[in-house]
């Protein structure tokens, strides 16, 4: 069950499992001297990979010494992966150039659409949960993954519409994605939160439902509220909510990396790495009344 | 009206990208209402995301002209470029790349070309910003070569080095602006203002005179030493010709902005690329 403490269904120790890294942060401009100068509690960093696909200059040069410090994840913003437009072949390239000299431990994007005929919306956009959609995007993440020689992650987005022909549910979909193509989850916590608000469905089911060996990371954020819908923006304190539903993530799924990703109206770096430590002491919590449990067993 | 089955993926991110870039609402026909909210309302979740991500886009490659503008005018140029210009690369930092041209080009504000020269300064300094690494050549380095080669040398620029000739006082405004000083009233000046923008350590921007914008153009486009001399004796006097074109070698191997010196000969092509 959901909530209980029973982690024996928990993602098992795999070869080719990215390994667990524990709390980390969106590694932000903002945020580099301190970085630096400082000796944060914070385990990882997460990089938007396309801020670093540029040919030189200071970002590549900290993110070089920050590496040199903390294990990187690459995510990304522009794969495009439900487009209807051709993969962008230099773009994937380019992602791969950055990931040899990077060295992440994962590379990860959404899965969701963000233009087409040569626009980028540079959004997260919706795609119809439809057979068409499913078998389109699972081609292209065979695609991808053959090009980067590596499998990725793919991040459930929120979103604000839905589409009326819509054949099946989002979880249904992501489970089927998966099991095609052994791409692995990164897992919005927030994003499942704000979906569920505005679409009206159970968040805990949609937990439930999704493949707990395919599931390598989480995002834990802050939305805004809009009365009649939640809007990902990224630019707040985690709100308590989601943070319950983190708690239910880590019961359902046992240890997954976990990463507070901010990024509008930045603080300063002390007020996220709180929350990066508010993470840590959730699953601390959470586990060590596992360990209390399976000691009375 | 369209029918629940005949709307296939491609036909939808048509429909759904033309309803955030034209206003087309077509796509609310497959869109539902949710269980408290109107299906147009949801949408312009997403319309004013957009129009609002472009405009921050422009806002954070563009400070020092969004004082100068004012935020309201600033907003109005970046939803009018916003509008002409719809990204076409996957990278948020190339879209304002077209930023200046289109300052140029496009009234209100063609008619004031210190704005489009605020936006090329910044445009120059973001490109320095991130432009690729190269070490940087030393006067060690160059005392390796004979003082009878000196003459067939040619000089590399950096890869953040950026020329820009300014027909007002843009350059002045901008310095203002950064200064956090009251920027000078506009004035078009009647011999162009000679800017080098480049990276050392940081994104730096200084003026040159004629005759140095001269022969650094020169020197970008290969030409040799000895002939860089030759022309500084024509554009300035024959008198010192050679020490002024050394010294204007000097402080750009001061300020880093020459990454390698090849030495160019009938029989022979030596490359001398700085020591670490």
């Amino acid at each position: 069950m959901l909530e209980s403490l029973d982690l024996s269904h928990a993602a098992k120790p795999s070869a080719n499992r990215p390994p667990y890294l524990g709390f980390g942060l969106g590694l932000r401009p903002q945020h580099y001297s301190e970085i630096l100068e400082g000796n944060w509690p914070i385990d990882w960093f997460e990089i938007i990979s396309e801020n670093f696909m540029v040919p030189g200059g200071r970002p590549i040069a900290i993110l070089e010494k920050i590496r040199a410090r903390y294990p990187i994840v690459m995510h990304g913003v522009s794969l495009s992966i439900a487009s209807t437009a051709p993969l962008d072949m230099d773009y994937l390239a380019s992602l791969k150039m950055l990931a040899q000299r990077i060295q992440p431990k994962w590379i990860s994007d959404h899965l969701c659409w963000t233009g087409v005929h040569g626009v980028n919306l540079h959004d997260l956009l919706p795609i119809p949960y439809t057979r068409e959609a499913l078998e389109h995007v699972v081609s292209r993440v065979h695609k991808v993954q053959e090009v980067l020689g590596r499998t990725i992650a793919l991040e459930n987005v929120s979103t604000y519409v839905r589409f009326e022909h819509s054949e099946m549910t989002e979880c249904e979909f992501v489970t089927e994605l998966t099991r095609r193509t052994g791409c692995w989850v990164l897992l919005d916590i927030n994003n499942v939160f704000v979906n569920a608000f505005n679409h009206g469905f159970d968040a805990r089911a949609f937990l439930n439902g999704i493949a707990v060996d395919r599931v390598v990371q989480f995002h834990v954020a802050g939305h805004s509220d809009m009365g009649s819908h939640l809007i990902d923006t990224h630019d707040q304190l985690v709100r308590g909510e989601v943070w319950d539903l983190y708690r239910s993530a880590l019961k359902h799924f046992g240890p997954v990396s976990t990463m507070i990703e901010r990024d509008e109206n930045i603080p300063p770096l002390a007020e996220v790495v709180a929350e990066v430590s508010h993470a840590r002491f959730i699953a601390q919590e959470v586990f060590a009344a596992h360990h209390a449990l399976a000691e009375r067993r | 009206m369209t029918s629940r089955a005949t709307i296939g993926l491609a036909a939808l991110q048509d429909r759904f990208q033309k309803a955030l870039l034209s206003g087309d609402d077509r796509i609310l026909s497959i869109i539902p209402d949710s269980q408290r909210e109107r299906r147009d309302v949801l949408l312009s979740v997403y319309r004013h995301a957009y129009s609002q991500r472009l405009i921050e886009f422009v806002e954070n490659d563009h400070e020092l002209l969004h004082k100068y503008l004012g935020d309201e005018a600033f907003r109005e140029m970046a939803q009018a470029y916003a509008a002409a210009q719809p990204s076409h690369d996957r990278n948020a930092r190339y879209f304002c790349v077209h930023l200046p041209q289109f300052l140029k080009t496009v009234e209100p504000y063609k008619s004031q070309a210190q704005i489009s020269e605020l936006a090329a300064l910044e445009k120059a300094l973001n490109d320095a910003f991130d432009a690729a690494d190269a070490l940087v050549l030393t006067c060690a380095d160059l005392g390796r070569f004979r003082p009878e080669d000196w003459w067939r040398l040619t000089l590399k620029p950096h890869p953040s080095a950026l020329r820009i000739d300014c027909q007002t006082n843009a350059p002045d405004i901008w310095l203002s602006l950064k200064e956090e000083r009251k920027p000078p009233r506009l004035q078009n000046v009647a011999e162009s203002t000679h800017v080098l923008v480049w990276r050392q350590d940081i994104p730096k921007l200084r003026l040159l005179g004629a005759e140095e914008a001269m022969m650094w153009d020169e020197a970008a486009a290969g030409t040799y030493f000895g002939t860089l001399c030759e022309l500084v004796a024509i554009f300035g006097g024959l008198g010192g010709a050679e020490a002024r074109a050394a010294g204007y070698l000097q402080g750009w191997i001061d300020s880093g902005l020459v990454s390698e010196t090849e030495l160019m000969g009938a029989s022979q092509r030596l490359r001398t690329k700085p020591t670490k």
